[in-house]
This record gives C-alpha cells, structure tokens and sequence, in this order.
C-alpha cells in the first residue's frame, strides 16, 4: 500500500494545487514531497532486506482480465532504491525552486508532482503496460517543465527532447509487443503481462530473436540514458531546463534508461547481450571519452555538466554490459551516486545563475572569494562526481570498472584467477573506459579553477539578487546538507546498498551462466602454487 | 597464527597450512586487537571535523591551529605506544566494513574491503615519522600562517589534518582499496593546498596539474589492483601475502624457474609502479611537484617532501614480495628512479628559486629511494626515505623561513650573508645542518642512508646496474654541488637582500589580502622602492623552536644507522619482520641474482651456484659485482665521501663567500653573480636549457595536451554538425512529411497522444488477432 500511496498522494496534491484557488501552490507542493519521504523512509524500513530479490510490497488489481491486464505493483531492492532517491529529490527540487520560478507557479508544482508519480510508477510497475505508459509519461511533465520554465532556447530544446526519447520509445514498445506474443503462442495463447513470465518465455527465444529484442528495447533505453551516438537531445534539455528540471533528468529520468536495460534487457536477451555486449562496450567507452573531451571545451558550465552526465553514464552502461556480480552492482550503485552527485552539482548551478543570470564561465568565476559557502559544496561535490574515494562517485565507479576488467575469460586451467569471472568485455574495455577517469579529473578541475578559483568575475551590470544574499542562504545551505551528507555516507560506508543489491544482481547474473564462452587462449596459462613439480612445469610460463 | 605467516614471508617458508584458507582467523576481534590503534587516523579526522565547525563559526584566532597540533600530536603519542607496545605480530584492526559484495562461496567470488588497518614495522615506521613531522609542522605552520588567521586559516588546517588522515589510511590502511583511498585523499589534500592562494593563477594551475597527472598515475593504480584482485582473487594484504600463490610464484624464482610467474602476476607490479611514479614525482610523471611550490611552505615540506610522496616507495615496499617475482619490474624501477635523481639534480643545478631546486632535489632523492628498493637495498631505500624526511622537510622549513622574513624572496641571486644577520643563526644552522646531510657529508644521517644504496647498486646484478651505479654517484656529487650553492650563495657571503613581491604585507600571503587587482604591479613597484628600507622580520618561537628540533632529529637520525647493527640498523630492525623485509643479509658473501633472489643469511652458504648460471642474462659474471675491483660495501663511504667533497668544493670555488678563505675558496663581492657564470658560458646553451627544465613541461604540451585540446575540439564540432545534425535531418522528414498531411497543426502534444492512442492500438489489435 505504502508505493500506491507514493503513487497517489503527488498525483492527488497536484490536483489540490491546480484547484485551489489561494494559489499555495509551493507549500502543498513541499507538503506533498516531504509526506512522500516519510513513506519512502517507512517503505525502507518495511522491507524485508534479507529477500531483497524477490518482489514486496505487492499490490494487484485487476485491470483488463480478458487481456491479462493487471495494475501490478512491487518493488525488489533496487526498485525501492531508485524510488527513495526519486522521493528524496522531490522535496530538494520543489524547495529549490521556491525563488526560481515565478510565473505559473501552480502549473509549475502541479507537473513536478504529476512526475514523480510517473517516476515511481516505473520503478515499481510489475505489469508491462503499466510500466510503458508511466516510463512514456514522464516524457509530458518534463516537456511542460522545459518549454515553459526553461531559459531562452527552451521550445527547441523541449520538442527535441521529446521527439527523441519519445521514437525510441515506440520502437522499444515494438519489442515488448513481440515479447508479449512470443509468451503467448509458447503458452498457447494465455495473455500476461506480468514482467517476471514474459521474462522467463523471452529467455527461450532464439538468440536471432533476441538480437532483435535487444535492439528494440536498446533504441528505447539508450536514448534515455543517454548512449553515444544518440546522446544529443541531453545537453540541450539539460541547458535549456529550469534547475529543477535538470537535477530530476540528471538524478532520475536518465536512470529510466540503465533501470530499463537492467530490468528488461539483461534479463529478457542475455543470449544477445553476451553477443552485443562488446558493441555496447565500445559505445560506452567511446561516450566516455568523447564526451569527456567534449566537456572540456565547454564554456557554458551547465553544458558541461550535461555533457559529463552522458560521460558517467558510460560506466554505467559498462558495468551492465560486464554482467558480472560486481559490475551489475556497481551500475544499480552508479544509478544511485549519480543522482545525488550530479543532482547536486545542477542545483549548485541554479543557485550561481539565480545570481548572476549567466552560464558562462567567462562571464562568472572566482566565486570562492565572495561564495565560499556556494565554493566549499561546490568542491565537495566536484569530487564526489570525480569519483574521490570515500565519496559515493568512487565506489560505484571502481566497481563498474573492475567488473568491466573481470569480465573476460580469465579463469583458465586449474582456477589460475580466482578474481576473475567470465565475460566477454576485459581489460581493454576497463583501460579506455579508466582514461575516463583522468578526463574527467581535467574537465572538472578546469571547472572548478574557473567557476571557484582565481580572481572574481561577474558579468556586466550584475546587481544583488533582491531575494536572495551574496552566499547562499539557509534554504539553499538545507537543500545541499542532505545531498552531501548521502554522498559521503554512501562513500564511506556503502555497505548497506551493496548488501541490499546483492541478491538482485546475483539473480540477475544467474541467467548468464553457461551463456558465456571460455576463450581458448587461456588454456595454456597455470599457476605455479597449484603445480606439486616445478620442474615438470618449465617453460610452459607465458611469456 | 599471523605472526607465523607474517614472520615466515621473508624467511619464505610461507606457511601454506594457517590462514591461507581465508581471512577469517586473521581478524582480531576488537577486544584482542589494540582498538585504540584506530585513533591514529580517526584524531586527524576529528581535527579536520573540528576546522570544519570553525570555519562555519567565523573562527578568528588560532583555535585550529591548536586543534590540529594537540590532535596530531596525540596522534604521534599513539603511534609510538602502537610501536613501543608492538610485539612483532602483525595486527589488523577492523573499523567497519566498507566494499563487501559477493557471488560465490569460492575463493575470489567476493570483493571485500574494509576500513581496517594493517599494524606491522612497516606501516608504523611510516607513522611514526609522518605523524611526528605533521606535528611538527602543524606548529611551524601556526606562525607562519598568521597572517591569515580568521581568512584561510581554517581552510588551511583542514587540509593539513584531512592530509594526515588519508596519509594514515594510505599507509595504515589493510587492502588495496584503502590505499586507494588514501592515495587519492591525500591527492585531494595535496590539490587543496597547493591552490590554497586561489587568486594566483599559477596556484591554480599548478593545483590542477598536480591532481591530473596523480590521475594519470591512480589509472596505473587502479589497473594493478584490478589485476592484483583478478589474479589473487582478493585485495586484503593479510590474504594476499599468506597465499599459496604468491608462495608459489617464490618458491619458482628461489628454485630458479622464474619463467613460471605467469605473465599476469609479473604485469601486476608494473601496473602498481605507475601509480608509484605519479605519486612520488618519478620520471615521466614527475612535472607535478616542482610546480607545486606554489603551496605555503609548510605543505611543501610536509607533503612535497616529507610524506605524500614517499607513498610511492611505501607501495613498493609494501608490495615487496609482489615485485620480487615479477622479472622486469624491479629493473625498471631502478632504471626510472636512477635516471630521475640524475634529470632531477641536473635541473636542480640551474634554477635560481631555492624552493624550486629543493624541490627538484626532492624527486631526485626519491630517484634514490626507489633504486634502493630495486637494487634489493629496501633497508637503504626506507632508511633514506626517513632520513630524507627530516632533513629535507628542514631544508624546506629554512626556506620558508627565509621567504616569510623576505617579503616572498626566493631568488637565490637576490639573497646574501644570512649568516651574519641578526635573528637568522637558527635558520642558517637548520639550513647547514640540512645542506650537509643532503650532501652526504661524512656521519650524517644521509651519508648512510645514500652510502647503502650506493654500495648496492654496484653490488647487485642486474641490467645495466652497473652503470646505475655511476650515475647515482655521479648525481650524488651534484647533489652536493647544488646543495651548497644554495647555502653559500644565501647564507654565507656579503649581506646582501632584496624584498621580494610581497614587502608591504610582508609575507607571502599577499594575495589573500583584498589585493587582487594591485598583485599584477607589485612586483614591479617594490622593485622600484627597494631604496626605501626593508625590514626582513626573523622568525619567532614558534619557527624557530621547530627548525631547532628538526636540526636536532637530522642528525640524531644518524644514529639509527648504529642501532642493531647486524640488521643495518634500526630501520633494517623494522623491516626485518615485514613484507620489505631486506631479501639478503649477509651481504659479505653472496650477492643476488635473480635465481638467489630471496636468500638470507645462512641460506646463502646452501645455495647451488648452478642456478644462477642457467639464467645468464641476470648475471654471468661473478655472482660479486665490484667496484673498481673493490667490495662496494667496505669502499663506499670513503668514495661517496669524497665524491661529496668534490661537490661541495667546487660549489665552495664557485659561490664561496670572501673573507678570511677567499684567496683558498675564491671572491664573490656581489650576490647576483658568481664565478659560476663564467663556467656556465663555457657549456654553450646547456645550462639554459637546464634552466628550463629540458623544456620537457613544453613537450608534454605539445605531445599530449594540445592534441587532446584540438581533439576535444573536433569533438565538440562533430557532436554538433555530423551527430546531432544526422538527427535533426531525420526529425526532419517526418516533420515535413506531418506538415504536408495536417497543415496547420504541428502541436507536439496532439501527436504524442495520437502516438500514443496508435501504440495502444498496435498491442490490442495483436491481441485480438492472436486471441481470436
């Protein structure tokens, strides 16, 4: 009951605020998310983590029974943690607009809301249907958000958003629909759209079929992620897009897209996972240091935030494709990390903007001297995002890249790498996807020398903010405190996520087992420690 | 059951029957392990908290300053108990688990890490001196920061305790990850502190190279831990060196059959030294710290000299057994940190800022530490990083002092006869002091610890390490020229001084003062009020009683040299019982090859010479290298010697004050020149070019950045026109296409829905066609 309530009550306060007529509009908007978290909280709380893998908290309700239709909600652990970050962000994004947004104020908090309901119907749909018609939903708020909050390029940049992401997603229905009827000749015409059952018929397709699968449902998702080459809507949506809009894409929206590769691809095509999943690989890898550099040319410091979020979500992406425990885990982690990192760091740039009304970085800088508590969060969070250990940005991204690096036939003769696990992506994948990590150190140190160091700049007939003092206020102080705090608790202590994920990604990678082919060229390779003669074994060492 | 398998690394009698089947055993329970070990790292965390609340409190006086020395010196208080109480078993001590996922029962099939510390010789003689100097400097630095009290104050003793803490998880820290963790903490305190006058540019960018190129280096790092995880199937230390494996592999190369270390276990090193090298500033990565002089002296001394990048040597250290095996890492090794103290000292001989060639002379020093660790003298390797870290952090600390009494100068043409000053005897003694272990004077601390890896690289057999050998001592001369360049230029001579940039604030902290515009024309307008009098303001207690203790601590350092002789002192005591431990002993005799590697006292006499010729390109001659056809061990000290005199007198001939020997040492009436220039002139444009750094900064430009930058820019033009236009083009057709079907009406909402209603309508009537 507790996800139909975090389902209904945005949904329900959208509509108080759109009809009541005193125009409250922020303060039912705050209510209604910091109602939510306490649920989300008490959500947590409930749930049994010891079977984190098996689907809680379940509601149904018959919908359309000739059709097998069923209003299907559950949440797994990693469901439950995508929607305790949606729910955690919402009351951030609803307070950091208090100041930001000024006209159509109802409208504006009436959509915020309308999302987040779309947002968790996604992560806790069970129901195919029910699923598609929220993950398509998020795309209307969001469009609203842009076009009419955004800043002056908006409508492009809204339509864009919306036409890209949106034919993706129809080509990714057409493979559900496949999907859909492939479960039903094999059941011999018995309809369901139960996700677990379609899962299970999907896994005895042919691998030809599944190929097919996965491009369809890789042309949904990887739009949404986004993954080079389809990444271009993203920097444009995010420039354009009102603060708030930009830290729910950045911390949830793009999430849709690695949730949906986690949740349908890998399980419903792992035949041609393990076949594409170097193609993805190199698309990953080449989205991080492409978009890397491209952050490092940027000037507008908002775009360059956009562009780094198509960088990260690379190792995301990577860690997926690595299918293995740690790199599966450390993808769910990234989803996490991510959106309290990033999320933070387009907040930080919405307060800067709401001062100076500039997103250059050659107009704006300096800015320790006259912000130093803006400088202080700032650098804390540029470090989290550049993966500092000990802030959440490292765990997530080491265990993608060591996942990437197991991922290759390593076991050979006599169990010589007992770290290693099968895969098809390797060392190389985790080399050039590492030299992200050294791009990303340039791109985001320039940032930072620029935005918090060196002399103060300020545009041309900057004047002080009537609402608003030189540094930030308590409001803005209280919005970035619980961000923070999660990146660092989740740095030093991830413990408790792993162990909740553990059991899902596990189960997950199960359906990869005996998929994987052990390459030849490892036979040769023993270990001396299990060898009893050492003589017998000269000259048989590789090198 | 640990010390068994702790104490029988070196002795390679790796006991394959205890605590090999796992870590559980090994895991002291807290009531049974010295909980309060913990305290060592967690006190410089609670300082770095505390800085935190007084930044946020407007803190205005030197409250943090205190906070950091009483935290830091419990700190030191607690790790010379761990050391005093330590019984010679290793201990880990667990604080909460931090990485812990698994998929399997098996072994590997789960990646653990957690926040525990690993107590043994090695880690404690590291904090001992990190600690004991972090104090130390905390206290110099509390005046020497003064200017900056309720400015960066705070900020400044944050880091400075945030460094102490990542340097005590880097050192302390029990698996791979957590040293990564320290590795990249003290990166980021390094970062910090190096831009920590953020309104100078250079500070800036030096800041941000530092962070990139440790980067560059943390990929290596990264690498081999991914490796090491791969192919051990664990990342915790106490598994790592109690596994079969690793036994295995040295039970090959002991028996001769080093060909059988498969090629993932020789990489594993290769990798972990990249990250060695970007730490502790060894060639190709070393541009990084010179550069970082930009930081307040303290720092400088601290964590560019002292500290942060010996991590590099304390990673091979630590991984000791991991190299030994490894057939190519070693020489490379020494091959790099050979060729760097030589680059180094070359550059170090013609800059003029005396903290630029201290720091020069740091990388080159730390040449020397990472050839002894190569050249199999890990106890002349260590024990010179800890001589090093008192002296040179003294010569950093003079410098400093000079700076801050100068207005900012460092230019040693600009600086003459401190000596003779009032207020500046404990300054010059301290400098003297350091310039002599420096240089290898005869019974000073670094005299011994240089002379033992001297002995060994002309000792032991390798590729090309012979002629390692030259170069190290050829460098340890210049390394006395240069020393007593800066010492006779600056502090002996006529009294001579020139301010520098920053007289009227008179210190260096200029720039945080609200003169952001003004800096860019100080320069230029205290050079034209030189006339008016200049005050230098020597140091007061607080400097002075440091520089003292430091002096003091420099040379009694050289008596660790005499402590248990028959280990090669104190810190080969230590080692003797950890995973450095010194691979041979009796050095008298038997000399390594490779085959006879891990050979320790008596096993020496047993050893069949046999093996050692089946591997001719590890040596074929005598198992003895020599110098000159004398034993290296028993010549060294009086040929190091005099290699250092012949530095020092020639530095003596060519920057020598007059007076009393200035007929014997030669004149210098002017402090801007010297007979130096003349000599200088004669070796065409090398010195030049010396001067500016081989202009190897300029090639990494050239070669690696500005590609990139145009790269990046190609990018950028390719996202916009091939990538994004290929999809505007696409989004075309089907616009123009709507637009010739419904003129009119190009409402994005209405075709969704209508989309939408489509898709709805795809899926019922698949259903209905199938169902009915």
């Amino acid at each position: 009951m507790l996800i139909v309530l975090l389902i209904l009550l945005p949904l329900i306060c959208a509509g108080l605020i759109v009809f009541n007529p005193k125009g409250q509009a922020k303060y039912i908007a705050t209510g209604a998310t910091l109602v939510s978290v306490v649920i989300g909280a008490i959500a947590l709380i409930q749930f049994d983590f010891s079977q984190a893998a098996l689907d809680q908290m379940v509601v149904k309700a018959p919908w359309v029974p000739a059709l097998g239709l069923e209003l299907s909600l559950a949440v797994d652990s990693v469901s439950l943690l995508l929607i305790a970050l949606t729910v955690l962000l919402g009351p951030i994004c609803v307070i950091g607009s208090f100041t930001a947004v000024k006209h159509d104020v109802k409208t504006y908090y009436a959509w915020l809301l309308v999302l987040q309901s779309a947002m968790i119907g996604v992560f806790a749909a069970r129901d195919l249907v029910l699923f598609y018609i929220c993950f398509e939903f998020t795309l209307i708020p969001m469009y609203i958000l842009i076009s009419l909050y955004g800043s002056a390029n908006r409508k492009k940049a809204a339509t864009k958003f919306f036409l890209y992401t949106f034919t993706g997603s129809v080509i990714a229905l057409a493979g559900f629909v496949y999907v859909v009827w492939f479960h039903a000749s094999l059941e011999g015409n018995s309809w369901t759209f139960d996700l677990a059952a379609l899962g299970e018929s999907a896994r005895m397709m042919e691998p030809a079929q599944q190929g097919w699968i996965l491009l369809a449902l890789l042309s949904g998702f990887a739009v949404k992620v986004p993954l080079f080459p389809v990444h271009t809507w993203l920097p444009l949506a995010h420039t354009e897009a009102p603060t708030a809009g930009s830290v729910i894409l950045a911390g949830v929206l793009l999430k849709l897209g690695t949730y949906g590769i986690y949740k349908f691809a890998l399980p419903y095509a792992p035949e041609a996972v393990v076949e594409y999943a170097p193609l993805i690989g190199v698309l990953s890898v080449v989205g991080i240091v492409y978009a890397g550099l491209i952050c490092w040319v940027q000037t507008d410091v908002k775009k360059l935030v956009a562009y780094s979020s198509v960088s990260h979500l690379g190792f995301c992406v990577l860690g997926l494709v690595a299918i293995n425990s740690v790199g599966v885990a450390g993808s769910v982690m990234y989803m996490i990390s991510h959106g309290f990192s990033t999320g933070a760091l387009f907040l930080m740039i919405g307060m800067m903007y709401e001062r100076y009304h500039t997103r250059s970085m050659r107009e704006v800088g300096g800015l320790g001297s006259t912000m130093p508590v803006w400088s202080s969060f700032m650098v804390f969070f540029v470090m989290a995002s550049v993966g500092l250990p000990g802030l959440n940005g490292f765990v997530s991204e080491i265990m993608c890249l060591m996942g990437t690096f197991q991922s290759y036939g390593w076991t050979g003769e006599g169990g010589a790498h007992p770290g290693g696990t099968l895969g098809v992506l390797g060392p190389w994948f985790a080399f050039f996807a590492g030299t992200g990590m050294i791009v990303a150190a340039m791109y985001l140190l320039i940032m930072t020398g620029k935005m918090v160091w060196g002399k103060y700049r300020e545009p041309e007939g900057h004047h002080e903010h009537d609402e608003l003092p030189t540094d930030l206020n308590a409001r803005e102080i209280g919005l970035l405190i619980p961000l923070a705090a999660g990146c660092l608790i989740f740095g030093l202590y991830p413990k408790p996520l792993l162990n909740a994920i553990e059991a899902p990604v596990n189960e997950t990678v199960a359906y990869y087992e005996g998929l994987v082919p052990v390459p030849e060229l490892e036979a040769g390779m023993t270990t001396v420690a299990n060898e009893g003669d050492h003589d017998t074994e000269h000259g048989e060492g590789d090198h | 059951m640990l010390t068994d398998v702790m104490n029988s690394l070196p002795m390679l009698t790796l006991a394959a029957a205890d605590g090999a089947k796992g870590s559980g055993p090994l895991i002291e329970s807290w009531a049974a392990a010295p909980g309060w070990v913990l305290l060592i790292p967690l006190l410089p965390l609670l300082a770095a908290v505390l800085n935190v609340g007084c930044a946020i409190a407007g803190v205005k006086t030197k409250l943090p300053a205190v906070i950091t020395i009483v935290s830091l010196a419990a700190a030191f208080v607690l790790t010379a108990l761990a050391y005093l109480s330590f019984s010679g078993e290793t201990r880990i001590v667990t604080g909460w688990s931090w990485f812990d996922l698994s998929w399997g029962d098996g072994p590997g099939q789960s990646m653990k890490a957690d926040f525990g510390f690993y107590i043994d010789n090695l880690s404690l003689l590291w904090m001992l001196f990190v600690t004991g100097l972090a104090t130390l400097i905390a206290t110099y630095a509390s005046e020497y920061m003064e200017h900056d009290v309720g400015q960066g104050y705070n900020r400044f003793f944050f880091a400075f305790a945030l460094f102490v803490f990542s340097m005590s998880c880097l050192v302390l820290g029990d698996n791979l990850l957590m040293l990564y963790l320290g590795w990249e903490g003290v990166g980021l305190c390094s970062y910090l502190l190096i831009g920590y006058f953020y309104k100078k540019p250079e500070a800036v960018a030096a800041a941000k190279k530092a962070f990139i190129v440790n980067r560059i280096g943390d990929l290596g790092l990264a690498i081999g831990v991914f490796l090491t995880f791969v192919h051990f199937g664990t990342l915790e230390y106490a598994e790592l060196f109690s596994s079969e494996q690793l036994a295995g592999y040295i039970d090959a190369v002991k028996a001769g059959n080093a060909g059988d270390v498969p090629l993932m276990a020789q990489l594993i090193p290769v990798f972990l030294m990249i990250g060695a090298f970007g730490k502790s500033a060894q060639f190709p990565l070393y541009v990084w710290l010179p550069d970082a002089m930009e930081g307040p002296t303290p720092v400088s001394a601290l964590i560019h000299a002292a500290t942060m990048v010996t991590a590099g040597v304390y990673l091979i250290a630590r991984f000791y057994p991991v190299f030994l095996v490894s057939e190519w890492a070693l020489p490379v090794v020494a091959w790099i940190g050979a060729f760097t103290a030589f680059l180094a000292a070359t550059i170090g001989m013609a800059q003029f800022d005396i903290k630029r060639i201290m720091a020069y002379s740091t990388v080159s020093q730390l040449g020397y530490m990472f050839a002894g660790l190569a050249l199999l003298s890990s106890t002349g390797g260590v024990f010179h990083v800890l001589t090093h870290a008192f002296f040179k952090a003294l010569l950093f600390l003079c410098c400093g002092a000079v700076m801050h009494g100068f207005a900012g100068q460092l230019d040693l043409r600009k600086l003459s006869g401190l000596w003779s000053q009032p207020g500046w005897r404990v300054v010059s003694v301290g400098m003297l002091i350091g310039c002599i272990n420096l240089a290898g004077v005869p019974f000073t601390a670094g005299y011994f610890s240089k002379d033992m890896i001297l002995a060994e690289a002309f000792v032991t057999q390798g590729p090309g390490y012979g002629l390692i050998g030259w170069l190290l001592l050829l460098t340890a001369g210049m390394t006395a020229y240069y020393t007593f360049r800066v010492f006779f230029r600056v502090f002996v001579g006529p009294v001579r001084y020139e301010p520098g940039d920053d007289d009227h604030g008179s210190s260096d902290h200029d720039h945080e003062h609200d003169q952001s515009d003004a800096h860019g024309h100080d320069g230029h307008a205290h050079t034209d009020h030189a006339q008016h009098p200049f005050h230098p303001h020597p140091p007061r207690l607080a400097i002075n009683g440091v520089l003292a203790t430091l002096s003091v601590l420099a040379v009694l350092a050289a008596g660790l040299y005499f402590v248990t002789p028959e280990n090669k002192g104190w810190v080969g005591s230590m080692l003797k019982d950890s995973t450095a431990a010194q691979v041979y002993f009796d050095g008298e005799s038997d000399h390594p090859t490779r085959a006879g590697l891990f050979l320790i006292d008596g096993d020496a006499h047993h050893r069949d010479h046999a093996h050692a010729d089946d591997h001719a390109d590890h040596g074929e001659h005598a198992a003895h290298g020599s110098f000159l056809g004398f034993d290296p061990h028993k010549v060294m000290y009086y040929v190091s010697a005099i290699v250092g005199a012949i530095g020092i007198g020639f530095a003596a001939w060519a920057h020598g004050p007059r007076g009393a020997v200035s007929g014997f040492l030669g004149d210098r009436t002017e402090a801007a020149t010297s007979r130096m220039d003349a000599v200088a002139r004669s070796f065409g444009p090398i010195p030049k070019w010396a001067e500016h750094k081989w202009y190897v900064d300029e090639f990494y430009h050239f070669l690696f950045r500005a590609p990139l930058w145009v790269l990046s820019h190609i990018f950028h033009a390719i996202d916009k026109l091939l990538v994004d236009g290929l999809v505007n083009l696409i989004g075309y057709v089907p616009r123009a296409f709507g637009r010739l079907a419904q003129p009119g009406q190009s409402g994005v909402l209405h075709g969704y829905a209508l989309s939408m209603a489509g898709g709805v309508a795809v899926i019922l009537l698949v259903v209905m066609m199938v169902a009915g």
